[in-house]
C-alpha cells in the first residue's frame, strides 16, 4: 500500500513536471498562447505528487511498513520517533525524497508569486518550465535507479534480501530491520542538519532557473536578479545554517572534539556556500551599479552546478574510492546530469551574453565596487581551492592509480590567509563610498574602530595570548564589528538629531529604513564573531588524555577532575554505558556524564561526548574506553568556542532579515540618505 | 585641552597600541607547541574518512599517534617522520601533499586563479579608450 501510493506520487509528479516544462518552454516565448489554468494544474500536481511521496515514506516508516524495502533496510520497529522521521531522508533513496519535496515547494512558491501579475510574464513562465525540467529528472531518478518504493519480495531474518521495482509485486515483509547508521541516531540534530542543507542547495535552483530564463530570452538588466534575491537569501541563510548546525553536530557527537576537518562532504557543502556568498555580493553590484551582469550569470550557474556536484560527491561513493562509485548507477547518473547542466548552461551563456550584458566600465578601484570585486574575488578564488583539493586526490587516483592525501594542512595554509583578507574587506567595503572613495572619507569612518580592535588585540597580547593567528584574529573581528556598531551610532544619532528623539530610539528605525544593508551588517557581525571563535579556540584550546580509577583526581587546564562512578543504561534502540565525573573549576562543581553507547548490530559503539558550557568556553569530556574498574577520557577545553555557534547563528538568520523587517512606506529619517551616501 | 594636543595623544594611543600588538606577535608563540599533535594533524587515519590521527579517536589513530609519539622521542626530523609513515602506508597517508611532479597542478591552479582574478579586475577599470568589450572579460 505505501509503495503503490508513494510510486503513484513520483509518477504523478513526473507527469506534472513534465506538463510544466512543455508550458514554461512555450510560455516564455509566447506568453499568451499558455493559460494559467493549465499552469496551475501542473503545479498542483507536482506538489500533490511530490507531497504524496514524502508522507507515503514517512507513514510507512512510522508503521513500520517492511514491505517497503527502503524502510526495512533502513529502519528498525525500536527506532524512535525522531530517527524513525530522519530515516526518511538519512539514505540515498530518501533524500532525493526530500530533494524532490523542497524543489516542489519551491517550484509552488516561484508559481504563487508569478500569480502577483495580471498578465502572464515570460521571464517567470520560462523559469517555472526550467524548474519543471529539473523536477523531471529528480522524479525521474526517484522512478527508475532510486527507487525509494522498491518492494520487499523476499525477507531476510532482518531487513531485506531481494526487491522488486514492480509497486504492485507481492510483497514479503522482514520483521525487522537494522535500523539507521547509529552516528545517525545518536543526536537530534542530525535530522535537522539535512532538510537545512537541502533548503539551501535545491533553493539554489530558483535563481539558476531565472538565469537560464533570462539568457533564453536575451532579457537584459537586473529584473531576474532582484526577482530572486528573496530566494537566493532564503536558500543562503538555510545553507548557512546547515554548514553550522552540521559542524555542531560533528562536534557535539563523533567526540574528538573538532567541527571542521575539511573532508570532502563537508567541503561539498562549502562550496556552494563560498559562490552563493560571492554572488549575493556582486549582484548588489548589478542591482546598484549595473556591473558584473555577465559575471552574475557565472556565479548562479556555478552555485547550482556545485550543489549538484556535491550531492554527486556525497551520494556516489567516489570518495571512499575513486573505483566504487560505478557500482551503484547513482554516480553516474548525477555525472551525466552535472555535464548537462554545465555544457548547457555554458554554451548558452556563451551564445546569449552579448545580448544581456553591457557592463559599465569600474570608476576606481578604491570604492564600493572595488572592495565587492575584491570579495568575489576571494570568495571565488577560495572555492576553487576547496574544489582543486577535494577534486585533485580522486583525479590522481583514477588517472595514476596512485594514492594522494589532501587534508587540513593544505587547506588550512591557504584558507587562513583568504579568511584574513576577506575579515579586511568585510571591515572596509560597507563604510566605503560607491563610485569613487576618498581616502579621507574612509579613515574618518574606520579611525575610532581601529583604535578598538587594536586596543582587544593589545588586551589579548597582555593577557598572554601571544600566538599570530590568535591577536590577528580578535583585531580583525573586533575591526568589522566596531566599524558597523560606528556607522549604526552614527546614522542613528544624525536621524535623532533631525527629530529630536533620544538615539535608541532611532537604532531599529535605522535598520528598518534600509533593511538589505543591515542585514548583511547583521550576517557580518556574526561572521566576525566566528571567526574570532575560530582564532581563538583553535590557538588557545588544550587536550589531554587521561586514565581514572573511581575517586582518583586529575589536574587539567585549572580544572580538577574526579572520576566518581560508572553507570549502565538500557534504553530501546541502544545499551548506554556512560561515567559520572565531577569537575571543578575555581568552587564550581558540575557532574558530566560522557557515555558510550552500544547500538544492536553495530559493533563499534558510539560515543556522546559530554560538555560544560560557560561564558568561558567549553569543558569536553569524551569517553573512549570503559571496564576494568577504569575509564579512560579524551579531555579538550575550548576557551570561547561558543562564539563560534553563536556567529554562525546570527549570520544565518540575519541572511533574513530583509525579508522578514520591511521597509516602511515612508520614513522621514535621515537615515536612508546617509546609507544611500556610504 | 587644545585641539592639537588631543589629536597627538590620540595618535600616541593608536600607535602605543599597535605596537604591543605587533611586538606581541613577534615576540611570539607563547604556547608551546605539541610537535607530536603538530606531526599527527599532517598524518590521515587509514581506517577513518578524511579525518587526521590527531584528530580520530579510533584505536589505529590512537596506536599511530604513539609512533608517532615515539619516533619523536627518538630524535627523528618532522621530515623523517613523515618518510616512516609514507613508506609503511604510501603517499595517500600524508594529508600535506608535498610540491613534486603529481601535485604541480595542484599547488600552481589556485595560484593561475589568483594571477586571471586579478588581471581581469585590474582590466575592468575604466580604461581611456575602452578596447576591450566587457563579455569578452568576463
Amino acid at each position: 500500500m505505501t509503495a503503490l501510493a508513494g510510486y503513484f506520487g513520483i509518477v504523478l509528479a513526473m507527469a506534472s513536471a513534465f506538463v510544466l516544462a512543455l508550458l514554461g518552454l512555450r510560455g516564455m516565448h509566447h506568453p499568451h498562447r499558455v493559460s494559467r489554468r493549465h499552469l496551475e494544474l501542473a503545479v498542483f500536481g507536482l506538489m500533490a505528487g511530490g507531497g504524496l511521496a514524502f508522507l507515503a515514506l514517512e507513514l510507512g516508516l512510522l508503521a513500520d511498513d517492511f514491505s517497503v524495502a527502503y524502510i526495512a533496510d533502513h529502519s528498525a520497529t525500536t527506532t524512535p520517533f525522531v530517527y524513525k522521521l530522519a530515516t526518511g531522508w538519512a539514505a540515498l533513496e530518501g533524500s532525493i525524497v526530500l530533494w524532490g519535496l523542497v524543489l516542489v515547494v519551491f517550484t509552488l512558491t516561484v508559481y504563487l508569486r508569478s500569480r502577483r501579475d495580471k498578465e502572464i510574464n515570460p521571464l517567470w513562465v520560462g523559469a517555472l518550465g526550467i524548474m519543471g525540467l529539473i523536477t523531471l529528472y529528480f522524479f525521474g531518478l526517484m522512478a527508475t535507479i532510486a527507487n525509494p518504493f522498491q518492494v520487499c519480495v523476499e525477507a531476510a531474518s532482518i531487513g531485506c534480501l531481494e526487491t522488486s521495482n514492480v509497486p504492485w509485486a507481492t510483497a514479503m515483509a522482514p520483521l525487522e530491520g537494522p535500523g539507521p547508521n547509529p552516528l545517525l541516531q545518536n543526536h537530534p540534530l542530525m535530522a535537522v542538519h539535512p532538510p537545512l542543507l537541502y533548503i539551501g542547495y535545491v533553493g539554489m535552483t530558483v535563481p539558476f532557473a531565472f538565469a537560464i530564463s533570462a539568457l533564453i530570452r536575451g532579457e537584459s538588466g537586473a529584473g531576474w536578479l532582484r526577482q530572486t534575491r528573496s530566494w537566493t537569501l532564503v536558500a543562503w541563510s538555510f545553507l548557512t545554517a546547515g554548514i553550522v548546525i552540521g559542524g555542531l553536530w560533528s562536534y557535539e557527537v563523533l567526540g574528538w572534539g573538532g567541527y571542521w576537518a575539511w573532508d570532502p562532504v563537508e567541503n561539498a557543502s562549502f562550496m556552494p556556500w563560498l559562490v552563493a556568498t560571492a554572488f549575493i555580493h556582486s549582484s548588489v553590484v548589478q542591482q546598484r551599479r549595473g556591473m558584473l551582469q555577465a559575471w552574475n550569470f557565472i556565479l548562479v550557474i556555478a552555485t547550482f552546478s556545485l550543489t549538484i556536484l556535491g550531492t554527486f560527491l556525497t551520494r556516489s561513493g567516489i570518495i571512499a574510492s575513486v573505483h566504487s562509485f560505478t557500482q551503484s548507477p547513482i554516480g553516474p547518473a548525477l555525472l551525466w546530469f552535472l555535464m548537462v547542466i554545465l555544457v548547457g548552461s555554458l554554451s548558452l551563456f556563451a551564445t546569449r551574453i552579448h545580448l544581456v550584458a553591457s557592463s559599465p566600465r569600474l570608476t576606481s578601484l578604491a570604492s564600493r565596487e572595488g572592495v565587492f570585486l575584491l570579495n568575489n574575488l576571494l570568495l571565488t578564488v577560495f572555492a576553487f581551492i576547496v574544489l582543486i583539493g577535494t577534486l585533485y586526490p580522486m583525479f590522481a587516483e583514477a588517472v595514476s592509480g596512485s594514492q594522494l592525501g589532501v587534508g587540513r594542512p593544505f587547506f588550512d595554509r591557504l584558507a587562513i590567509p583568504i579568511s584574513f583578507a576577506l575579515l579586511l574587506a568585510m571591515g572596509l567595503g560597507p563604510i566605503t563610498p560607491f563610485r569613487q572613495a576618498r581616502g579621507s572619507v574612509v579613515w574618518e569612518r574606520i579611525r575610532n574602530p581601529l583604535r578598538v580592535a587594536l586596543a582587544a588585540g593589545a588586551g589579548a597580547v597582555l593577557f598572554g595570548n601571544r600566538d599570530g593567528y590568535l591577536v590577528l584574529g580578535v583585531v580583525a573581528g573586533t575591526f568589522v564589528i566596531s566599524v558597523i556598531l560606528r556607522q549604526l551610532w552614527v546614522t542613528a544619532s544624525r536621524a535623532a538629531a533631525k527629530q529630536g528623539t533620544p538615539v535608541w530610539r532611532s537604532f531599529w528605525r535605522t535598520m528598518r529604513s534600509d533593511p538589505g544593508y543591515w542585514g548583511g551588517q547583521l550576517s557580518h557581525i556574526g561572521v566576525a564573531l566566528l571567526a574570532m571563535g575560530i582564532a581563538i579556540s583553535a590557538n588557545q584550546g588544550a587536550d589531554t588524555q587521561l586514565v581514572l580509577e573511581p575517586g582518583q583526581t586529575a589536574q587539567f587546564a585549572g580544572h580538577e577532575i574526579t572520576y566518581l562512578e560508572d553507570f549502565e543504561r538500557d534504553e530501546v534502540n541502544r545499551l548506554v554505558l556512560g561515567a559520572r565525573v565531577e569537575v571543578t573549576h575555581s568552587g564550581n562543581t558540575v557532574v558530566l556524564e560522557p557515555r558510550l553507547n552500544r547500538y544492536a548490530r553495530s559493533s563499534q559503539p558510539v560515543a556522546t561526548p559530554s560538555v560544560d558550557t560557560s561564558l568561558r568556553g567549553d569543558f569536553y569530556l569524551s569517553l573512549t574506553g570503559i571496564g576494568g574498574g577504569r575509564i579512560s577520557l579524551d579531555v579538550f577545553w575550548f576557551p570561547f568556542i561558543w562564539l563560534i555557534w553563536v556567529g554562525g547563528v546570527l549570520a544565518a538568520a540575519a541572511g533574513m532579515f530583509s525579508l522578514i523587517v520591511k521597509k516602511p512606506a515612508r520614513v522621514a529619517t535621515g537615515a536612508e540618505e546617509e546609507s544611500e551616501r556610504v | 585641552m587644545s585641539e592639537s594636543l588631543r589629536k597627538i595623544l590620540a595618535g600616541a594611543v593608536t600607535v602605543g597600541l599597535a605596537i604591543v600588538v605587533v611586538v606581541g606577535i613577534v615576540i611570539g608563540d607563547s604556547t608551546p607547541q605539541d610537535r607530536v599533535q603538530a606531526l599527527g594533524s599532517s598524518i590521515k587515519c587509514p581506517v577513518c574518512q578524511g579525518e587526521a590521527i590527531a584528530d580520530s579517536p579510533s584505536e589505529t589513530a590512537t596506536a599511530m599517534m604513539d609512533v608517532v609519539a615515539e619516533k619523536v622521542e627518538e630524535g627523528l626530523s618532522d621530515d623523517q617522520v613523515f618518510e616512516y609513515f609514507r613508506v609503511r602506508y604510501g603517499d595517500g597517508i600524508l594529508l600535506d601533499p608535498r610540491f613534486e611532479a603529481k601535485t604541480l597542478l595542484l599547488w600552481l591552479l589556485p595560484l593561475a586563479a589568483v594571477g586571471l582574478g586579478v588581471v581581469m579586475i585590474l582590466r575592468r577599470r575604466q580604461a581611456p579608450a575602452p578596447t576591450v568589450s566587457g563579455e569578452e572579460l568576463s
